[in-house]
């Protein structure tokens, strides 16, 4: 046997030599490389500039958010120490936290543009990968405004209190930290609950409900919102003193909680107790690190190569039968048919082919939670909206055309991506004897179908909510509905095969259409409001209501007539832009 | 007889670069017609210009005597295509995928309900049929884009690698499939990286490279005229043309893959 024996470790001849820091430096450099090429690529396709132009203009409406966010902080920190309430800090920074989450969850995580799991193939030490996990992503739109809003809630306080400077920062700095390492704990495990489209689909519509009850309370207890109301349903004593008993109960919880460990903390430096100062925040770092780990704990199982891949789960192996392998297939289906063998009635018509999409379209609005949502959301806020006019005898002029323009603002952007869900599926669109004329109609169709039954059913509960409005503002209102869907189908149909926007089901993002599309329906549905109001003023003015429906009639016979012609040169456009729609939809995830 | 897949100088560039050169093939009826060539030799944007999914730059395309371009819809009638993305909707059911596509496909809806079961049955997927297609493994989403193609009883039926992901048992199953279709009658252009495959199956191939079709012939043509090639000095550098009848891998590898086999001095020597 003693051949057998070897050295625990025998040196291996030509082994590699060991890695070094500089090729880590070069991993973590190589990544940055990839995803700056990826998105400069990306941007560089026919249409990029658009898209820049389009999220440009989010940014810029981002970045006006963020402004008044961190100029809201800092004079609340101001304040809270220059009038001596120092423990209202824990308040602002609750706050913050909150509101970090809520646009986590509004706006989502920003996704990598690339699947960071396809790293682990690479030679990569275990902490390398958390940390590229860690830092790759980090800069979200939540993440930024938790963080700045924190500096500016330090500097705040130091304005107040120059004294505390050193103190402020430190307290506040372990907060943002610990707030951006809490984001990353929560959404890197909530992607591994979530890595199978049931448990997807259930979370979304929890996400969805808590966001209609946000807006629910919004509506019911925003003082904004209750200016005319019979305050039925504003905050009454009782219910305040339900929330107070509410914070008084949870309070013990609270406290030892980073938000308010932040705030104990700089209450201690104010009063000079360095140690109750360095213990709050120490333990407020705690909290950092114990977020750190469990989220290293999470990309640990990745690094070592868990798969949580859809079809991991379930799929049984297909049975086929001893007889069809035996004897081979002569189904009835793989029977050829010579063309002029087809019956007439075999013949695809207009009705049935319309049919048959529009069924397909509306199986695949069902499935989608965020399609869903955005056609259900407005109904709901609407109701609630409706509600406000309960006690009046009839709603005021503008209820109705409000109410419909706001349902058009969820129904239209949807017009301007119509493939986008269709994934590789729009090959058969080119592939099927069709016209591409036809599909694109009954698409359409689903807008209109939607933004009818959506405008009927408001009809009718404001009706019944807030009273009717009067008939030439209702026929008017109506009219120019479809006037106003008319020009967004045109606009629509155009992006959607000249710029369409894959939208991934797997993933949680609601963006419906690309930034650019967006915007679009946004513009074209604000100039046709504006269009509006300019008739009805007109018609006010010249004491000419009679003159408002006809007037909305002949808006919609522009609009829809427009429609009309353009759908007639859709499979020329259709045959001219199927490779963008190739390329972007067909596109690996 | 007209050929049931006929190209004229068909050519397509994208942004200067020619990935199709005035190819001309000629496919009869009833031919298993095996179309191989390298990686990015242009197989796969030759396919989808003859399927109506690209757009030449130049060139004529005709099916069964008729026009692509001019006829497209007379045309889409008789083709059954397997796509390169399989053409799948992520979030129908395969039962609803297969009604859809047989609607689109201007089935009359009793027989659509029939040959769908049938199909899926004979796929192996009746059991899952109830199951979202985004569900499905790669090998299962293969199956049913091939049940979808043939859901009309096309008499062209063009395939993108379609056993790619395929188990060995249903790709069996497919095979025999594939083989009644052709002795009812049915044309078949095939495209695979799996010469074994091409080489049972087909009675006819090409091959492409840089765009150009290369060899074109029947297995039997293309054997000779590979072998009537064999430089006649080769014995004398221990090239030995093999005995007995060449393989397709044979054939292809002297067509196109010859000239990196001749250099072993280009092999990785830094490879352990």
């Amino acid at each position: 046997m003693a051949e057998l024996e070897t050295p625990a470790q025998p040196p291996r001849q030509g082994s590699a030599p060991a890695w070094t820091s500089a090729q880590t430096r070069t991993q973590f450099t190589a990544i940055a490389w990839l995803r700056w090429r990826i998105t400069a690529n990306s941007l560089a396709r026919r249409g990029g500039a658009g898209e820049l132009a389009g999220r440009a203009s989010t940014a810029m409406i981002f970045f006006l958010f963020l402004f008044l966010c961190v100029l809201g902080a800092g004079l609340v920190g101001f304040l809270c120490v220059s009038q001596g309430h120092m423990e209202r800090i824990a308040w602002l920074l609750w706050g913050i936290f909150l509101l970090c989450q809520l646009l986590n969850i509004q706006l989502g995580q920003r996704a990598t543009n690339f699947d960071p799991v396809q790293l682990i193939r690479f030679p990569m030490r275990e902490s390398n990968y958390v940390a590229i996990r860690l830092f790759f992503g980090i800069l979200t739109p939540a993440n930024v405004t938790g963080t700045l809003m924190a500096l500016a809630a330090a500097l705040g306080v130091v304005a107040a209190a120059p004294a505390l400077w050193l103190q402020a920062l430190i307290a506040l700095g372990a907060f943002a930290a610990t707030n951006v390492l809490f984001s990353r704990m929560l959404f890197a495990w909530v992607d591994r609950w979530l890595s199978t489209r049931r448990s997807r689909e259930l979370f979304t519509s929890f996400i969805l409900a808590i966001s209609l009850a946000v807006q629910w309370a919004n509506f019911t207890f925003n003082p904004a919102y209750n200016h005319h109301s019979t305050h039925a349903y504003s905050l009454s004593p009782q219910h305040l003193a339900w929330i107070t008993h509410l914070l008084r109960s949870s309070a013990p919880v609270l406290a030892v909680l980073p938000p308010e460990l932040a705030g104990s903390s700089l209450s201690a430096a104010r009063l000079g107790h360095t140690l109750g100062f360095a213990g709050d925040t120490l333990a407020d770092c705690a909290y950092g690190a114990l977020f750190l780990l469990v989220f290293a704990l999470r990309m640990r199982r990745e690094f070592r190569g868990e798969n949580l891949s859809e079809t991991a789960f379930g799929v049984r192996p297909a049975k086929i039968s001893p007889a069809k392998l035996r004897g081979g297939p002569t189904p009835a289906a793989t029977q050829t048919l010579p063309s002029a063998a087809l019956p007439a009635a075999a013949r695809l018509r207009l009705l049935e082919l319309v049919t048959t999409v529009l069924q397909k379209e509306i199986l695949y609005a069902r499935r989608n939670m965020g399609v869903l949502y955005g056609l259900l959301m407005p109904i709901f806020l609407v109701v609630i909206f409706a509600s406000k006019f309960a006690s009046v005898a009839q709603s005021p002029v503008w209820v109705f055309p409000a109410a419909v323009a706001y349902i058009l603002l969820a129904v239209c952007p949807l017009s301007y991506n119509i493939f986008g869900l269709d994934g590789t599926g729009v090959q058969i669109f080119f592939l099927a004897p069709v016209r591409m004329r036809d599909v694109i109609l009954a698409k359409n169709l689903l807008s209109v179908l939607t933004a009818a039954i959506e405008v009927i059913l408001i009809f009718f509960l404001i009706a019944a909510m807030a009273g009717a409005p009067s008939p030439e503002i209702a026929l008017a209102t109506l009219l120019w509905a479809a006037g106003t869907l008319g020009v967004n189908l045109i606009l629509g149909n155009q992006r959607s095969l000249a710029s369409p926007w894959r939208i991934d089901p797997q993933r949680l993002a609601r963006r419906q259409t690309s930034p650019l599309s967006a915007l679009l329906s946004l513009a074209v549905l604000a100039v046709c409001a504006g269009l509006a109001v300019l008739l009805y003023a007109g018609c006010l003015w010249l004491h000419a209501m009679w003159a408002l429906a006809p007037a909305s009639a002949l808006f919609a016979a522009a609009g829809m007539g427009a429609y009309a012609q353009t759908l007639r040169s859709m499979d020329g456009l259709a045959l001219q832009h199927r490779e963008e729609l190739m390329q972007e939809l067909c596109k690996l995830s | 007889m007209l050929p049931a897949i006929a190209t004229h100088a068909l050519t397509r560039s994208f942004d200067g670069f020619t990935a199709v050169d005035h190819i001309d093939l000629a496919v009869e009826p009833g031919q298993f017609f095996g179309f191989l060539g390298p990686n990015g030799a242009g197989k796969s944007t030759t396919i989808k210009m003859l399927t109506g999914l690209l757009a030449p730059s130049s060139g004529s395309v005709q099916i069964l005597g008729q026009d692509l371009f001019y006829n497209p819809i007379e045309v889409k009638r008789q083709i059954g295509v397997v796509p390169e993305g399989m053409a799948l909707f992520a979030r129908l059911t395969a039962l609803e995928y297969l009604r859809f596509v047989g609607r689109m496909y201007g089935l009359d809806k009793a027989t659509t309900e029939q040959r769908a079961a049938e199909l899926l049955e004979f796929m192996g997927l009746a059991d899952q049929a109830r199951k979202l297609i985004a569900d499905y493994s790669h090998g299962m989403g293969k199956k049913l884009a091939l049940a979808a193609a043939v859901i009309h009883g096309p008499r062209v039926l063009f395939l993108d690698e379609p056993f790619e992901g395929v188990d060995a048992i249903a790709a069996g199953t497919l095979k025999a499939m594939l083989q009644g279709m052709i002795a009812r009658g049915a044309t078949i252009f095939l495209t695979s990286h799996v010469l074994e495959i091409v080489e049972r199956l087909c009675s006819h191939v090409a091959i492409i490279n840089h765009g150009q079709i290369v060899a074109h012939g029947s297995l039997e043509e293309l054997r000779a005229g590979v072998q009537a090639c064999w430089p006649p000095d080769a014995a004398a550098r221990e090239e030995n043309p093999p005995q007995g009848n060449l393989t397709l891998e044979q054939i292809f590898l002297k067509v196109v893959g010859g000239e990196a086999a001749a250099h072993p001095e280009q092999e990785l020597t830094w490879l352990s």
